[in-house]
């Protein structure tokens, strides 16, 4: 029954921007109300059939349910949707967590749009969802659809006023090429998860990331710089941003990559290397990037408790809040023992599941992401985490000296911790050796131990755009807070990229651009030499055994697999993976899962930070599927645990 | 906050069901929008009016795109699950998170199960179905609605609180040696007295149960009667539960509590109702169901639409012995015949413990007759409708002339009865004028409207025979009061001593203490045999008042909760073909396999499971019996061999090591149908 048809390559086949403020009388065309239509070449009468019905029906859902519609599935579609009309938007933002989010001024003053009734909707369609072929889990339907939505208003400013401002046809050419940026050439797996592509940094000297993140640090000298990253062929190299920043950055360098610099830039005195665009910020990511780096993680407490039920970083965030290590004892203990709280029913079912968490729900839902770690975790952690700062002692003294004042260093040290870690030693590990190589500055992060990369998460999640519950939750939508306009300056080195989210002042403001471009120009140039020499890595022999390895903080993902789209013999690993992959999304006590069916048997399991498939190819699965302990299948997790060291994923 | 909507393709209610939450949200809603000083219209009309833009959208997207709407999830998490069987829409709410898109298509499937039950073959014809579900006599309509509310109801309830009706699969009450005696009593003593006493008025015994609560003590089926398939039975339970509640599950004093059995007599069985006429006081076999449900306090004020209607909804009740027509599938030899007339005697013994009668009906071989000429009729229109013609239309068993001979047959036998039959002799006639006479069109494409015509009108005779109340003129067709009554003290007097015994026993049938020391670390299990239909499980009621092995309170409610997750699932991975799966959740390990055995025991190899779509018919085997086929798909790899398939859960403590943990399946697997196999079905 299984594997019979390849599944569609492209990862949407449909999305579109209805306003249905232009189709209100009887006379009123529908076509009137469709922005933008994806497939162009749709026929206009199929175009109209499928706003009008979708849009019709999901504004009677609405009113019936006091609150928008979010996923329609057809039987052969499902559909991710984002509606919103200022009714529902007041109404909905009275009663969630997004209503409370912003520190006072800030939410008071966002644009309300109370002229225009818009009710716009966005859809888009994943993979025909036939029972043979892939499906791609509704979340990440909903995630990507998130992304497109985020991406647009990250270059345009709000929906509403790009349409007051450009034609259609403009903002549509525009639409299409986020759409095919967020389509392009990665894998199912890259889909399932909506992750960033990073370098393969197993083949990249360990140098050459530090080098990337003194660059950044470097360029921060000046106050006008508030952050960057480095982007190498279309990878990233090193970033001081959240995934969610760093992917929006991603596209236009890719864009300039592909092409000579668009109409829109404008070209600095340094000829065509340097270019820069204005982009929108919305308040908190732009409250967190221009916040001193020591206090990042304070700060964030007055961002929004939005928190996903996803994204476990609440404790960890209790615990980097604490100035002092005192009470760390008390909340160890409470770390320690799971089973409190993974009993109590109320806690890891309706709070953590409740659609519109309230803000004053949000600190119960601390306890819930307990039982997810297992309860011997941090003493393994904390001797495997010495073991890796044994290896390389030096590169992280050096650095430490480094820095001198002990906030910056802070800051970079934060960065560098990710970036290494992003090359695969082990996911997050890395963040508590160097907390405890550190000294006092990161000494609740020791405290933390392997909650450490939670730590970063902090710092990166209170940015606007974690990703949003599956199913439910306000959005902390780019259009409801007021969005800035920045900056995003731009230089290249052929392949190499150095993108710095900058102050509009940045431009004319020739004394810091001249330092900036100049203290980097040699760096840039000495380690765009040394990328390029480095060795494509080979991709992922096929060894014995499939593995894909999903970080959640830094939105990566490391694979063995070779990533053609419609490869056969992967297809049953990726469809465990997906399932799996949203089971671990909506069951937040879930830590490990073994499924097999009649031809394959995968193992999935996670960790706060991370979620980790393996698959072991050859030796027959076929048996009788009754309860058997010498079964091969239940020694996974042991072979997935040895195998996997060897490509830095640590399961211990 | 739970809805469900039956709607035609015109957007007209068919039926609609909602607890008070819902009622109260749509009467907000509705309210909203009215203007002011206008009172609130009838609750059905609300319903309608707010449901019909996306009914109509629904068929719009069918017709436009050969799509439709399976699901909208929304922001607050209200999730709408829609599902078209034929031309009803069925559409089911949830706005409060306690059910998923599975339950709630799962609820859909059962709706329509048991509205096939009730209404046989007539759901085959849209038409004919519509008016069925919503007659025209508004007290009639509102009478047949509470009834299949209150049917919805007990089944929500069940599947909520019951492990059989979460797993759908009969359970049974283990005690071999009663049981045992049982069967023999009823196949010795009770059958063959009914089936030879002349007070049966035609009617033969053709299975006989008794039911502990939703527990199955005994079950005999006469020889010459098919099996009874698990789906029907299923069913047949919630029937009865509906007629004779217990209330295990609520605060009140439970009288079939062990202590109150011997003094209070039926009386504290039943809530009182609140309405003054409804209740005779011997009434202990009229329907209680009828607002004794707390659940059901549904009189909604707006479906009254007059004073007058109050008083209609309470029309004296039926006569306690007539039984209630079933329409059960029948497996002949010659083939599977579908909704087959069936009458049922739910006769009660004591609060709790209910005796079932199945008889055949003396005319069911008109609903045989019925049922061929429909399937070759359906058969024709296909073809035709897929652009054949001719003799290539009519091709296959039986031939067109056999159907044509036979009908003519049939309808000349139908001529001196009282069924009126001249309407089907005219579209008949027509019928045979377009395809058979000369000259005439033939077998073609336009013949398809004749042969629906043709259904419409087969299902209208089938109406008459088996739907219709009988006539005036008609002698009741049925076992005599008498007989019943006569029924219903043998057993009574069999079971006398038992009773209290069963009542206890039914609530804890086996219990995890007995395996505690074989299984350390085992916190529950469940095991199904999906060949007979038949399920094992530790008792796992949870009641204010008795404690379990869980303990009471909120752990071992909290492990009640896992366990229904866990069902959930592991049918949404065998949806996607994966028959093992091991999770490793919180402080639990829980383990699912589901494995094929031949009739010796010997394991057969694991083989592939059908993929399914999301929104495919619900696992189980109450509603759409997906075990079934899955036996029929993977016993063509094994011609010749009886296969049987078993489902294993558990749940263990996470600390335990797996190896154990697996260790324990296995002898669980090995284990637990030895003491206890000994012939149900």
């Amino acid at each position: 029954m299984a594997e019979l048809l390849p599944p569609d390559v492209r990862r949407c086949t449909y999305f579109f921007l209805y306003d249905g403020s232009k189709v209100k009388g009887e006379g009123d065309r529908t076509r009137e109300g469709i922005c933008y239509f994806y497939p162009e070449e749709t026929p206009l009468d199929r175009q109209e059939l499928l706003c009008g019905q979708l849009a019709g029906v999901g504004r009677c859902v609405s009113e019936l349910s006091f609150s928008p519609v979010r996923i329609l599935r057809l039987r052969r579609n499902k559909f991710a949707i984002r509606m919103k009309d200022d009714f529902f938007w007041v109404s909905v933002d009275a009663a969630g967590p997004a209503a409370d989010f912003q520190d006072g001024s800030g939410f008071v003053s966002s644009e309300y749009e109370s002229v225009m009734v818009i009710q716009r909707i966005y859809l888009c369609r994943s993979f025909q969802a036939l029972g043979c072929s892939v499906e791609v889990p509704i979340v990440s339907v909903c995630e990507l659809l998130d992304q497109l939505i985020d991406l647009f208003c990250f270059y345009n400013g709000s929906v509403r006023q790009s349409y007051q401002l450009s034609s259609q046809e403009f903002l549509a050419a525009r639409w299409a090429r986020y759409l095919s940026h967020l389509q392009s050439g990665s894998s199912e797996l890259h889909h399932i998860f909506s992750c960033l592509r990073t370098i393969d940094s197993t083949n990249v000297d360990p140098l050459l990331l530090l080098k990337a993140a003194l660059i950044l640090q470097a360029c921060q000298r000046c106050p006008l710089v508030l952050a960057g990253c480095i982007l190498f062929r279309g990878r990233v190299v090193s970033t001081q941003m959240c995934p969610e920043l760093t992917m929006k950055v991603m596209v236009h360098e890719s864009e300039t990559y592909t092409k000579t610099p668009a109409a829109h830039c404008s070209s600095g005195p340094f000829g065509g290397a340097v270019s820069s665009v204005t982009v929108f910020l919305t308040l908190s990511e732009l409250q967190y990037l221009q916040s001193a780096p020591v206090n990042k993680h304070l700060s964030s407490e007055s961002t929004p408790q939005k928190e996903t039920p996803r994204r476990k970083t609440r404790l960890s965030r209790t615990l980097s809040d604490m100035p002092s290590t005192d009470s760390d004892p008390s909340d160890r203990g409470s770390l320690q023992s799971p089973q409190l709280e993974s009993f109590s029913p109320q806690l890891s079912d309706s709070s953590v599941f409740s659609p519109v968490p309230s803000h004053s729900a949000t600190d119960p839902l601390h306890p819930p992401t307990q039982p997810l770690q297992p309860p011997f975790s941090n003493g393994k952690h904390s001797s495997e985490a010495e073991d890796e700062a044994l290896e390389e002692p030096s590169y992280y003294h050096s650095f430490h000296s480094n820095g001198g004042d002990s906030q910056t260093d802070a800051s970079v040290f934060e960065e560098n911790c990710q970036v290494l870690n992003g090359g695969g030693d082990g996911g997050g590990d890395g963040g508590g050796d160097g907390g405890a190589a550190c000294g006092t500055v990161f000494d609740f992060r020791e405290a933390a131990n392997d909650e450490s990369h939670d730590g970063k998460e902090d710092g990166c999640r209170s940015a606007p755009e974690p990703p949003r519950p599956p199913h439910c939750g306000a959005f902390d939508d780019p259009e409801q807070s007021q969005l800035v306009p920045m900056t995003l300056y731009l230089h290249r080195v052929k392949g190499l990229v150095l993108a710095l989210l900058v102050e509009p002042l940045f431009l004319s403001d020739t004394a810091s651009m001249e330092e900036v471009y100049h203290s980097s120009l040699a760096s840039l140039n000495g380690l765009e030499a040394h990328l390029r020499t480095v060795a494509p890595g080979a991709p992922g022999a096929p060894g014995p055994y499939v593995f894909a390895h999903f970080d959640h903080i830094q939105s990566t993902l490391t694979t063995n697999l070779s990533g053609g789209p419609g490869g056969a013999p992967e297809r049953p690993f990726v469809r465990a993976t997906s399932l799996l992959h949203s089971h671990f999304c909506n069951t937040e006590t879930l830590q490990e899962a073994i499924i097999r069916s009649a031809g394959a048997a995968v193992y999935g399991t996670r960790s706060v930070a991370q979620e980790t498939y393996f698959q072991q190819h050859g030796g027959s699965f076929r048996n009788s599927g009754i309860p058997n302990h010498q079964d091969s299948a239940f020694s996974l997790p042991g072979k997935a645990r040895h195998r996997l060291l060897k490509h830095g994923v640590n399961l211990l | 906050m739970k809805c469900l909507l039956i709607a035609s393709e015109s957007a007209e209610v068919l039926f609609h069901w909602t607890d008070p939450e819902y009622q109260q949200h749509i009467q907000e809603q509705y309210g909203a929008s009215q203007e002011e000083g206008q009172g609130l219209p009838a609750f059905e009309d609300s319903i309608s009016t707010l449901f019909a833009p996306i009914i109509i959208s629904c068929s719009t997207m069918v017709d436009r795109l050969g799509d439709s709407y399976t699901s909208f999830t929304t922001e607050n998490n209200h999730i709408y699950v829609l599902h078209q069987f034929d031309e009803c829409l069925y559409i089911a709410v949830n706005g409060d998170g306690e059910e998923g898109e599975d339950d709630l298509r799962r609820k859909t499937y059962v709706m329509k199960k048991m509205i096939e039950v009730l209404f046989g073959m007539v759901t085959l014809s849209s038409y004919l179905l519509r008016r069925e579900l919503r007659p025209q006599d508004t007290d009639q309509r509102a009478r047949l609605w509470k009834h299949l509310q209150s049917l919805l109801e007990t089944y929500s309830h069940l599947r909520e609180n019951d492990q059989s009706f979460l797993v759908e699969a009969v359970e049974r009450l283990i005690h071999p040696t009663l049981c045992e005696q049982c069967i023999e009593f009823l196949e010795r003593r009770l059958v063959q007295q009914l089936n030879s006493s002349v007070e049966r008025a035609g009617e033969e015994v053709l299975h006989a149960f008794i039911l502990v609560h939703t527990k199955l003590l005994a079950f005999y089926s006469s020889r010459n009667a098919s099996t009874l398939s698990t789906s029907d039975l299923l069913t047949l339970i919630i029937m009865a539960q509906n007629m004779y509640p217990s209330d295990v599950d609520h605060d009140d004093p439970a009288p079939e509590d062990v202590e109150s059995t011997s003094g209070s007599g039926p009386e504290s069985f039943y809530t009182p109702e609140p309405s003054p006429t409804d209740r005779d006081s011997s009434s202990s076999e009229e329907k209680p169901v009828r607002g004794s449900t707390p659940v059901f306090e549904f009189v909604d004020p707006d479906i009254q639409m007059a004073e007058d209607s109050l008083q209609t909804l309470e029309v004296p009740p039926p006569d306690p012995s007539t039984p209630h027509r079933v329409f059960l599938e029948v497996s002949l030899k010659e083939g599977l015949y579908p909704m087959m007339p069936h009458s049922m005697y739910c006769l009660p013994l004591w609060p709790g413990i209910t005796l079932v009668l199945l008889t055949k009906v003396p005319t069911s071989a008109v609903a045989m007759s019925v049922y061929k000429f429909l399937e070759a009729f359906a058969k024709l229109e296909k073809r035709l409708s897929e652009g054949q013609e001719g003799s290539a239309a009519t091709r296959g068993q039986p031939t067109i002339h056999d159907v044509r001979s036979k009908l003519d047959k049939f309808i000349k036998a139908l001529g001196p009865s009282e069924i009126q039959s001249a309407q089907l002799q005219n579209v008949w006639t027509e019928f045979k004028n377009r395809a058979f006479a000369r000259g005439g069109p033939g077998f073609n494409r336009d013949l398809i409207p004749w042969c629906k015509n043709m259904k419409t009108q087969l299902c209208g005779i089938y109406r008459q025979c088996f739907l219709i109340e009988s006539g005036p003129t008609d002698i009741p067709r049925r076992l005599s009061p008498g007989l019943q009554e006569r029924a219903q003290t043998m057993v009574q007097e069999k079971l006398m001593d038992w009773k209290d015994f069963l009542l206890v026993k039914s609530k804890r049938n086996i219990t995890m203490v007995s395996y505690l020391e074989d299984f350390p670390g085992l916190i529950h299990f469940i095991c199904v045999d999906r060949s007979t239909g038949q399920m094992i499980a530790p008792s796992l009621s949870i009641t204010e008042r008795a404690t379990s092995e869980l303990g009471k309170g909120p752990v071992a409610q909290f492990i009640k909760r896992k366990v229904w997750d866990l069902v959930s699932t592991t049918r949404h991975y065998l949806q996607k073909g994966y028959s093992t799966v091991t999770l490793r959740d919180g402080d639990f390990y829980f383990c699912y396999f589901l494995w094929f055995e031949n009739e010796t025991g010997f394991k057969l190899e694991a083989g592939d499971i059908p993929v399914l779509p999301d929104d495919s018919a619900p696992i189980g085997m109450l509603a759409w019996d997906y075990y079934r086929k899955l036996l029929r798909y993977y016993s063509k790899n094994h011609q010749g061999e009886v296969v049987k398939c078993y489902e294993l859960l558990t749940v263990h403590l996470g600390v335990i090591p797996t190896e154990i943990i697996l260790q324990h399946c296995r002898q669980l697997a090995s284990k637990l149908w030895e003491p206890s196999r000994n012939p149900l079905l």
